[in-house]
Order: structure tokens, then sequence, then C-alpha cells
């Protein structure tokens, strides 16, 4: 087992992360930024380095500052967390070469799932469903009407060197596709400097379903179920529960195994995401996910099983030590991302904590680096909290939920706390009844 | 059995004396294996999370008390680092410092070398006059914003 591990990102992630590590026994190499030096986890680290002025290319970024302060703390191993350089190939290769172990997958599964036509391809020919589609670039409208025919409208149309919700242009019926093909062409060209586009069967109320899976370097591959994460505003997910309330077991235990047996196929190691679009009761591949994400808790939360101390372990060389049949799920799960953001329009309001009160009870988990006193920085993204719940139903989990956010006191900042406690009593929320464009909608609703 | 607790009386001196000359109320300080504060007589403030323990700076040798490294970085004439890496006050190890303690020297003079990744970075005097302290040991690690010297 690691002796020493450097955590390489900042906020709740790195708090997690340090949470983990203690619980092992392994000392903690926390690298901070300057706005950082009051944080949490650089409070409770063992050790601290500091990278860099707060600009994330200086600091978090920073490949050369956090290589050298591994080497100058002796960590062993070092754990990425989320976004930041954790699905940088460049940067997980540089981590093995400089002789430090990278808690996560290989380089080489960070590039094949980084490129989107490429991970498209390896998880289709692996067993995976994906979004019907024209399976690679179209150059002629005559290549497009036929794609579309084939696959049913409508259809939607994206640069092949987009991303982010950015490059796509949907074409509703026949008549509308030479319009948006040669539209989405043009734009590709000028924004992206590269005009190639590809078509895929567009869906129109589908729900963001997405496996967690965890695998050894021993080739064995467990599932931990599914997180139902359809609640997004501008590709950012803001509530995410596990079990979806749109899935059966045995839809489950389905796509489950298929996403497990892709894994293994393909050799992937440590913890990972398949992420799906699903309408109609169909699953369709949209991207992997190749390292721990911000909604991890409640997977833990159902299963018991802690996620990072699992990637530390398999990291170290360990066997899962367990297979799919004791995998067991035990009640219901939500989450919900609070952001230091104006509930209604979103605006970034960091600033300095007053007041500072959790929610507590049984079945209530925060993931915060805050503290009274703390100075919520500027530079960084807006989420400075996770509130977890867990009930032995989803009803029961709801209720529990809307008591915990009452609970809950942040004084000094605007959070979206207001807008968790309107979502978690509302008619459809409480029926399970949304898709990812609801929430969006809910919100037009409300601004009018 | 007797439980009889060490006292290491020359740290608490220390930090003591250091109190005094520098006219802090308060000093903590810890490591894995032990932890002490010690308080001038009077209402201690207490600052928010209350049992976190300063970490200790993997720059220094000993622990340093960190309202000390305060007051130095505030130092008109202090010199940061500019990045994390391994400090070297020689060109090679057996060569003579680049300075020493009350030399004079010039802009863009390099004063030390700091070692990151293989690769040597000279850093250079930020101002000329006189070197009136050197806070590192040659091949101590530093970190980004870490007081080196000061030159005024």
């Amino acid at each position: 087992m690691f002796d020493k591990v450097l955590i390489a990102n900042r906020g709740e992630i790195a708090l997690r992360i340090l949470r983990a590590c203690r619980e092992m026994g392994i000392k903690t190499v926390a690298v901070h930024s300057t706005a950082d030096e009051t944080a949490m986890h650089v409070r409770l680290a063992d050790e601290a380095v500091c990278l860099g002025p707060p600009a994330a290319k200086d600091s978090y970024l920073n490949i050369a500052a956090i290589l050298t302060a591994a080497q100058i703390s002796g960590a062993d191993a070092i754990h990425p967390g989320y976004g930041f350089l954790s699905e940088n190939a460049e940067f997980a290769r540089m981590v093995e070469e400089h002789g430090f172990v990278f808690i996560g997958p290989t380089h080489e599964h960070i590039t094949l799932m980084g490129d989107k036509i490429a991970a498209k391809d390896a998880v289709m020919k692996a067993g995976i469903p994906v979004v019907p589609g024209s399976d690679g670039g179209v150059s002629t409208f005559e290549d497009a009407k036929t794609v579309a025919e084939r696959i049913g409208y409508p259809v939607i149309i994206k640069a092949t060197a987009g991303g982010g919700g950015r490059g796509m242009k949907m074409a509703p019926t026949a008549d509308d596709l030479e319009t948006a093909f040669r539209t989405a062409r043009s734009e590709a060209g000028s924004v992206f400097g590269n005009p190639e586009v590809y078509i895929e069967k567009f869906l129109t109320t589908p729900r963001h379903i997405e496996i967690q899976v965890l695998a050894d370097n021993h080739g064995n591959v467990v599932h931990l179920g599914e997180r139902d994460c359809s609640l997004q505003r501008r590709h950012q997910k803001v509530l995410e529960e596990a079990p979806s309330p749109a899935l059966n077991a045995e839809q489950r235990s389905k796509i489950g195994d298929i996403a497990a047996k892709a894994i293994q196929k393909i050799g992937y190691r440590s913890a990972g995401t398949i992420e799906f679009l699903f309408e109609d009761g169909e699953f369709y591949f949209i991207e992997m996910n190749t390292r721990l994400q911000v909604e991890h808790p409640i997977t833990e939360m159902i299963t018991r099983i802690d996620l990072v101390r699992e990637m530390i372990r398999i990291a170290a060389g360990a066997p899962l030590g367990y297979d799919q049949k004791d995998i067991t799920f035990l009640g219901h799960s939500i989450e919900c991302r609070i952001n230091a953001e104006d509930p209604e329009t979103f605006m970034p309001c960091p600033g300095k904590i007053g007041l500072y009160h959790t929610p507590g009870g049984l079945g209530v988990r925060v993931d915060s680096g805050l503290y009274s006193g703390y100075t919520v920085p500027p530079y960084y993204d807006s989420m400075i909290a996770k509130l977890i719940v867990h009930g032995t139903n989803r009803n029961e989990c709801l209720m529990r939920l809307r008591r915990a956010l009452d609970e809950y006191v942040i004084d000094g900042l605007k959070t979206t706390i207001p807008l968790h406690a309107k979502l978690a009593s509302n008619a459809d929320i409480v029926n399970g009844d949304y898709d990812i464009h609801w929430l969006e909608k809910f919100m037009d609703d409300e601004s009018n | 059995m007797s439980n009889k607790i060490d006292v290491d009386d020359e740290l608490i001196r220390k930090l003591a004396g250091i109190m005094d000359e520098t006219g802090l109320t308060e000093i903590e300080l810890g490591s894995e294996t032990y932890s002490v504060r010690v308080a001038r007589g009077g209402t201690v403030v207490n600052a928010m999370a209350p049992t976190a323990v300063a970490p200790a700076s993997v720059a220094s040798a000993s622990v340093p008390p960190v309202d000390i490294a305060q007051n130095i970085t505030d130092h008109p004439g202090v010199v940061t680092s500019p990045m994390v890496g391994v400090a070297y006050t020689a060109s090679e190890p057996g060569q003579p410092a680049f300075v020493n303690v009350g030399d004079t020297v010039s802009e863009g003079q390099v004063v030390l070398l700091i070692e990151a990744m293989k690769v040597f970075n000279q850093i250079k005097a930020p101002r000329g006059g006189t070197v009136k302290n050197i806070m590192i040991e040659s091949g101590a690690p530093v970190e980004f914003g870490e007081p080196l010297m000061i030159i005024e």
C-alpha cells in the first residue's frame, strides 16, 4: 500500500481524497495555489506545497510543478480527482514515467475515451449500444440524405471537432436536412477550423443514465449500478439520484452487465463511468469518463463501497476481493450540487462564509471544504458543497432531502439551496418524471 | 506504572523567546508525533476550525511557526520562490555560493538556482542591494512563494 499520496486537486474532492487516505493510514500531500492556502484539506493534510498563483494554468494544471512537488515530498502516488488533469493522458503518462503511480486508468485508455469517434467505435466493438449514426464523417449532402433515411428523423448533425454542446444542428424532418447540413459544415469550418460533420439520431426526451464501473489490474470488473443525472442546466448536472426511477431491476442488471463486459474486454482498470442517453427503453452510449465523478457519493450510499478507497487499493495492485454477486443495492440516494451562485440568475457569488451549519441525522452526508470564516475564492468553479441523502426508499429519501435542505445554513453568500428546495418538492421530480430538458424548461417557466 | 511525560523544555523556552522577540501571543506547531502550543496569558483568539494543526511545510528542515513566516513574506526586500523545486546556493557542489550575507548584488545577478524536473532555473536578484538574510539551505525543497532571501 502507498505510504504517501499527493492530492492533485482542490475543493471538496481534495478533501474527499484526503479522508480516504487518512482512513487507510496513508500520509497526504496537498498541493495548492496561493488562493487555497486556507482550504480545509490543506489545513488537514500532513504536508502542503504551494504550486503557484491562483490561475489554474499556474497551479492545478501546472504539470511540472505538481510532479516536482511529488518528487520533493516523496509521494508514491498521485490522485488527480476530477476536472483539472484527471483526464489529461499526457499527465497520466508523465506521472508514471517519473516513477509515481497514477491513481486512475492507463494513459492509453484516457486517450482512447477522449477521442469521441474512437471511443464510440471501441465500445461498439465491445458490445455497447451506441446512438445510430453515420459511423464517421459525412462530406456530401447526398451521403447525409442516405444516412438520415437509414437512421430515421429527427437527426442531429455534429461537428467532429466540436463539443460541449456546440457545433450541433438539428434536422427534424427530411425537408430541414439540406439547410441544417450545409450550415453545420460551414459553421464547423469557421468556428472549429474543421468542416467535418457526422450525423446521429436525435433523441427528443432522453434521460441521462450512467453506469459506474470498477476494475482492478487482474481482470476483475464489477458495475455498481446506475445514476440518473438528467437534471442539467447547460450541460452541468444539478441534482443526481441512484437508482434511476426510470429503470427496473432487469434493465439495470442488463445494462450493467453489458457495461462491465465491455470494460473487461478493453482491459480498463480503476473507476470509470459509461454515460448513456436512455429513451423508450433503449440505451445509447454517449461517452465514457475515465475518472472519478462528482456524483460518485450516491453510488457509495446505496452500495456501501468507498470508491476513492477502491481506486487507491486498485492502483496499489490489490484485487477487488469481491465480484458482481457481492454487490447489493440498498435504498435510494440523492445528491444536490450546491453552488455559490444566485439561485435564479446563476451569477457566481464567491465571498466570505459567515454562519455555517450543516444538516445532520441518519442518512445525511455533506461533502464540502467549507467552514465558518472561510473565503470562497473567485478563481475556480462555483460548486462549494454536495448534500447527499440516503433513505430506505425514494419517498423517504425525498422527505429527508427536504428536511436536510431546510437545516443547511450557509451565510455570507448566495447559494443554490433555494433552487434545490424547490426541486425537492416539485411534482414532476417527486414522480420521477423528467428528462434532460426538464430543468431548463423549469428555469424558463420560473423566470416568466 | 510511571506515566511521566517528557517535556522538551528547550523547545518551549525557544518558542517563548520567539514570542518575546516578535510580539506574538500564541504559537502552535506540531508533527505526526507531537503538537505544542504556547500562549501568552489572557484571552486566546481561536481561529476557525479549532483542532487543525498547521501542516508541516515541505520546504523546511524544522517546523517554523506559521506566523513568523508571514512576517518574513511581507518584508519589502524579500525574494520569494517563483516555482516549486529544490534550491541550490552554488552552481555545483563544492563551488562557492553565488552570494553570501553581506554581499552587494546588482539587479539581474544570479543569486540561486532552483531545480525542477532536472532543469536548473536561474533565480536573479529583482533589485540591486545588500543581501541581508538567506533563509534556505542548499538542497532544500522550496514551494511557490517561499521566502528565499532578503535583498535591500
